[in-house]
């Protein structure tokens, strides 16, 4: 097997030639699967002419070696197409046949050439190329008899490669007699339609439900979302120095009376780490706010001294309410790096 | 932070265990090392090693707060306060060039095998003590464990075949891979071995999470984030990479280089030998180039994101109690604000108050001027000085193209530990910093 398959094509087309089996005609056809159809394209018969003289090489005794019957056949009528055309199996004689119809130009080449002996065994050739096609011209009954002569010179010379035997016909490939079914089928066929019908209503009105219900799931009664302005009580409530965190859990804010830049002041820093947006922590021992994803650190202000992070942390808005308790603002922000901490709207005077 | 009788009585069965499995191993090496008829020197010295780890089984296995064997107090604390980041660096450098250089000493087998008992016992002896355990033994960072073993081995199986074959070249004979033909049939060889292989990893994953579950922690708080927050261990590099870059570009730009760079390998490797075989000699550049992207650049810091680093991401020795109330001065400033404040003595140039937005940019241009000098040198300067000095044949080789990319994708790499050495140097936060724009480098 495994030396086998070491063999080139063209070694495989040496050997069929020097070998000069009829019976490769017969093997190349009848390897053939039935469901080969009948000529696809007009391209293969149009090369035929350039084909037709072709003849045995002179060196094989007079017998016709497997690409020049191939030509034959083909030159002779699109009926033998099948048999060249076909999806060749891994044998070494298919194997030429498929060679050829790859498309490699040295076996045309070959073929083309001035060569006598032409009408020898055109006969038993074409009738065995054609035995394994669907029956064309040639009739099913005819075909096993025309084909006789290649069948006993491969009988004669058995060749050195294996041949498995020819597929059976499978049952698909005869035509369908009865026209029962095909009534029975239109019957269903009606019954399926308005079955069809029916489920791509259903469908459709599902779905359409489904899409309707899931626009009303956007807008649900009771929002459980904490609101975004919110009061956290009297300016007393934060003396100096102090870092209220206890609105860090729900609202995601630190409320800071602090010093910043000479200035006494209560502001709302935003709990986001403005390098990858992790919470960082309030250190009250070491008075700083300190991220624990990568190590960045803030002052009490909230200007970024330490880590990765690139800019200060945000302030939301406050201010003091009618009132007189404070109010916070998350629906607006304030960026230090853009100067908007001069804002009033970002500290309350403390 | 303090062994106590609780932890060590706990662990004290795992160490037993563990030892046994050590001397059960150095057992079985010691027998094969005998039947090969000259190797029974080292067939002695493995049972006797065995035998030591007998007995150190069975001081664990006593349970007793004063028998588990551990490594002493004077040393961990002595490991504990020389290691930081700029130690571990150094350190793991250090120890990658000198398996290079000596890689003819540790592809030796028995050379092989002595480090890795020894590693195994520090391991061991390391893991009595409560802080070590915790980290190492912790579900999520057992496979790490495994993994850093795994990839020593392969790295040292490629190495010895490597070494093997540059010693055969240097001999004029063919290498290995000409000699002894590896190949197998895919049926049956090796789709049996897979399947085998398939089906005993799936039976050890299965025993695995049985007995060592995944920890389950409480629901995602968008304003709770635990401390210390760590990604999967495959982007712990990625992660020690962030904490000296902005995400732009230690999260989105690096790692992408690394995606582009990867495939852009087969195209600006000129280097034709090599080609189906080991060998370090044939070309040596590329290898280390590979080396030092793959070992520094990723799993160094994928071991050091995993057990060194701690609540607040600060650093923590190996033996080290996990505070989060850990004080370190990182205090780190920007190169405009160092070049400005520190060295010219004035205060950064500050657009007007309301100024226009081209003079806003143009403010900003000048204050970045020497970060934006220094990163032009380095990209745009740097290739072509290369070009005409060290790298003077690769350019010839490869053209100006390939070159080009190769020096870029080279000195873009390269940013990562020039940053950290700047980082640990100078303190310096970012080189170009313009956070109106969240535009940092």
């Amino acid at each position: 097997m495994a030396d086998k398959k070491k063999m080139s094509v063209a070694e495989i087309l040496a050997a069929a030639r020097a070998d000069g089996k009829a019976a490769a005609p017969g093997e190349a056809a009848g390897q053939s699967p039935p469901e080969a159809t009948p000529p696809k394209s007009p391209e293969p018969a149009a090369q035929a002419p350039t084909a037709s003289p072709a003849a045995p090489k002179p060196g094989s005794a007079g017998r016709p070696s497997v690409k020049d019957i191939l030509a034959m056949a083909r030159a002779k009528g699109t009926a033998a197409e099948p048999a060249a055309e076909a999806p060749a199996k891994p044998k070494p004689a298919a194997k030429a046949s498929a060679a050829k119809t790859t498309g490699t130009p040295k076996p045309v080449a070959d073929v083309a050439g001035p060569k006598k002996n032409v009408q020898r065994d055109t006969a038993s050739i074409l009738a065995a190329a054609r035995s394994g096609a669907r029956p064309g011209p040639v009739s099913k009954a005819a075909a096993p008899a025309l084909a006789k002569p290649a069948a006993k010179k491969a009988a004669a010379k058995p060749p050195a490669r294996s041949v498995p035997p020819r597929p059976a016909r499978p049952a698909a490939a005869k035509p369908a007699k009865s026209t029962a079914t095909e009534e029975r089928r239109s019957i269903l066929s009606y019954a399926v339609g308005s079955f069809m019908a029916v489920g791509f209503t259903a469908l459709s009105v599902t779905g359409g439900l489904f899409s309707l219900g899931l626009a009303r799931y956007f807008f649900p009664n009771v929002l459980a979302e904490p609101p975004s302005r919110f009061k956290v009580g009297s300016k007393e409530g934060f003396p100096a120095g102090k870092v209220e965190t206890k609105y860090v859990a729900q609202y995601g804010v630190w409320v800071v009376n602090s010093d910043f830049e000479g200035m006494q002041q209560i502001y709302a820093l935003k709990t986001v780490c403005t390098h990858l947006g992790c919470t960082p922590n309030w250190l009250e021992a070491e008075q700083k706010f300190k991220c624990p994803c990568h190590g960045s650190g803030f002052y009490k202000d909230g200007i970024n001294f330490e880590g990765p992070a690139p800019r200060p942390l945000e302030r939301y808005a406050i201010r003091i309410a009618d009132d007189g308790q404070l109010e916070v603002d998350k629906s607006k922000s304030f960026q230090e790096e853009l100067g908007q901490w001069n804002d009033p709207e970002s500290f309350v005077t403390a | 932070m303090h062994s106590n009788g609780f932890f060590l009585s706990d662990v004290a069965g795992f160490l037993g265990g563990y030892y046994t499995f050590l001397a059960v191993m150095n057992g079985i090496a010691a027998v094969i090392l005998w039947r090969q008829q000259q190797r029974a020197g080292w067939a002695m010295v493995w049972a006797t090693f065995a035998g030591a780890m007998m007995i150190l089984a069975s001081l664990a296995l006593s349970g007793s707060a004063s028998m588990v064997p551990v490594l002493p107090a004077a040393v961990r604390g002595l490991v504990n306060q020389l290691s930081g980041p700029v130690l571990y660096t150094l350190g793991t450098t250090a120890f990658l060039v000198l398996l290079f250089v000596f890689r003819k000493f540790f592809v030796q087998p028995m050379v092989a095998w002595t480090v890795f008992n020894l590693s195994l016992l520090l391991l061991g002896l390391s893991m009595a003590d409560e802080n070590f355990a915790a980290i190492v033994m912790k579900p999520d960072n057992v496979p790490i464990v495994g993994l850093v073993y795994l990839l020593a081995f392969f790295t040292w199986v490629a190495t010895k075949q490597a070494v093997v074959n540059d010693e055969r070249i240097k001999q004029g004979l063919p290498v290995m891979e000409k000699v002894n033909d590896e190949k197998v049939l895919v049926w049956p060889d090796l789709v049996y071995t897979e399947l085998i292989c398939m089906v005993a990893v799936s039976a050890f994953l299965l025993v695995w999470a049985i007995f060592l579950p995944a920890p389950l922690e409480e629901p995602a708080s968008s304003v709770k984030t635990p401390n210390p927050s760590k990604a999967p261990w495959y982007f712990l590099g990625l992660q020690e990479m962030l904490v000296y870059f902005d995400p732009w570009y230690a999260g989105v730009v690096l790692p992408s280089l690394v995606v582009f760079g990867l495939m852009a390998m087969p195209y600006l490797d000129f280097n034709k030998s090599g080609n189906g075989y080991y060998s370090i000699e044939e070309r040596k550049f590329s290898y280390l180039v590979w080396q030092f992207g793959f070992f520094e650049l990723w799993i160094t810091l994928i071991i050091l994101g995993t057990f060194l680093r701690g609540p607040n991401w600060n650093f923590f020795g190996p033996f080290e109690y996990w505070t989060p109330y850990k004080v370190e001065v990182l205090n780190n400033v920007d190169l405009p604000q160092m070049f400005w404040v520190q060295w010219l003595n004035q205060p950064l140039p500050r657009a007007p108050q309301d100024a226009g937005l081209l003079v806003q940019i143009g403010y900003i241009l000048l204050r970045e001027a020497p970060g934006l000098m220094v990163m032009g040198a380095y990209l745009v300067l740097l290739p072509p000085l290369l070009a005409i000095t060290v790298f003077r044949g690769f350019y010839a080789k490869m053209g100006f193209i390939r070159y080009m990319v190769m020096a870029n994708l080279m000195l873009l790499m390269l940013t990562l530990p020039l940053k950290m050495i700047l980082r640990w140097t100078l303190n310096l936060k970012y080189i170009i910093s313009i956070p109106e724009f969240s535009l940092n480098f």
